[in-house]
């Protein structure tokens, strides 16, 4: 009798377990951007006040100041994903503005029950991967070079862009 | 290698069992008082639980027979045969799984009766085996960075046929005789995987009649049943050493 007691309580327990399954596991990733230094390109170079902005979107996703890598989130919808990247946001001489279009294919791959699934990503290859293209009001480009270094976007432990400037 | 060392092991507890209950029978009776005969049969039943659930729950509808065979009088064979189809509607996944199970082994009964009581508070193994398909019908993919807006659920439909799992069960149950042969039970089992096959990018997050699966292989049941005893002879009850060496002191 004791045994079904124990056995019952285990029971109870693990059912009211049930709905605390939290995702734990890593899903969706976005994209890994390095920024290098043109003149030095084994070198990491931090950006200066870089605003980011989705086309379209009306939010920005946020002005970065002293880091080189930045994670972009790509549109798990759509096959393209187009960013404005404008360096030195703040300034009103110095801005300058790069769109930056990511061309790739999606899968949604599953993952758990309580993650469900994920999108992994597989960029375009060289050239169509990533596209750079200049502001409307053309001012030059502030981005120099851009190497893709890995086109399968499956983590984020990864750098998969690399960008000298 | 694993699992059939796992399978093994629970067959030689089984048949273990068996072999400690062989030694009674070498005791020799030396009574007077009339020896007390005990009944021996057939009992089927059905799991009253997965019954009623099929009408209060829309998502569900299950049905469970259930059956055992007295060997010794102690040992039981039993098994249970079902079937189920039930949609669960989770936050990123909401799923169809329809299929059939077998689950047979033995349940060992450690209650002692008085008189001519029938009862029984038993523990046993099953190995059960599952055939079934899923139909996963939604998915909503996990996006932790939703810059882009809400992940929109994707309506899919696809179907996986021919799925197969099987696994070991540790029963605890009792059975009460409330009316004459007629006897209401209920049992929890303990579940443990043996192998499973699982869906190309998906998984088997249910499967019928081992319920709900749990990371690391593992599963809990549950049944209320009710059931008919059919009588098909009778044994007389072999006195136990105990009992004589008592005897003797007196």
């Amino acid at each position: 009798m004791k045994k079904i007691l124990t056995l019952l309580l285990i029971t109870i327990s693990l059912s009211s377990c049930e709905k605390d399954d939290i995702c734990i596991d890593e899903t969706t990733p976005r994209l890994i951007l390095e920024f290098y230094d043109i003149s030095n390109p084994s070198n990491l170079k931090n950006v200066v006040n870089l605003k980011i902005k989705g086309v379209g979107q009306t939010d920005d996703l946020g002005i970065y100041n002293a880091v080189s890598k930045i994670e972009l989130p790509l549109d798990i919808t759509q096959d393209t994903t187009q960013y404005s990247l404008i360096l030195n946001s703040t300034s009103s001489t110095g801005a300058n503005e790069d769109f930056l279009q990511f061309n790739y294919t999606r899968q949604n791959v599953f993952v758990s029950r309580a993650c469900g699934y994920k999108t992994v990503f597989e960029l375009n290859g060289f050239p169509s991967g990533v596209i750079k293209t200049d502001a409307a009001i053309p001012e030059g480009f502030w981005i120099q070079d851009i190497n893709i270094l890995t086109t399968n976007i499956e983590t984020e432990n990864e750098t998969h862009i690399k960008i000298l400037f | 290698m694993r699992h059939i060392s796992k399978f093994f092991f629970s067959v030689c507890i089984v048949l273990l069992s068996f072999l400690g209950n062989a030694q009674e029978k070498t005791t020799i009776k030396k009574d007077s008082i009339p020896p007390k005969k005990e009944r021996y049969g057939l009992r089927v039943g059905v799991d009253l639980f997965k019954l009623t659930r099929s009408f209060y729950e829309t998502d569900y509808r299950g049905l469970e027979l259930v059956g055992d065979y007295r060997l010794t009088r102690r040992h039981y064979l039993a098994a249970e045969i079902g079937n189920e189809d039930k949609t669960v509607s989770d936050d990123q996944v909401n799923f169809t799984t329809k299929g059939t199970y077998l689950k047979a082994g033995f349940d060992y009964n450690s209650f002692q009766n008085w008189g001519n009581m029938e009862n029984i508070i038993s523990v046993g193994l099953r190995y059960g085996v599952s055939s079934f398909s899923q139909t996963l019908n939604s998915y909503q993919v996990y996006n932790p960075n939703p810059y882009f807006g809400e992940s929109p659920v994707i309506i899919s439909g696809e179907k996986f046929d021919g799925l197969s799992a099987q696994w070991i069960e540790v029963v605890a149950g009792m059975k009460a005789e409330v009316l004459s042969n007629i006897f209401v039970g209920f049992s929890v089992r303990l579940n443990r995987l043996v192998s499973q096959n699982r869906p190309n990018n998906f998984d088997n997050l249910y499967i019928p009649g081992f319920n709900r699966t749990y990371n690391g292989d593992f599963g809990i049941g549950f049944n209320y049943t009710v059931s008919y005893f059919i009588p098909l002879y009778k044994a007389t009850v072999k006195a136990k050493k105990k009992e004589e060496s008592k005897k003797k002191k007196k």
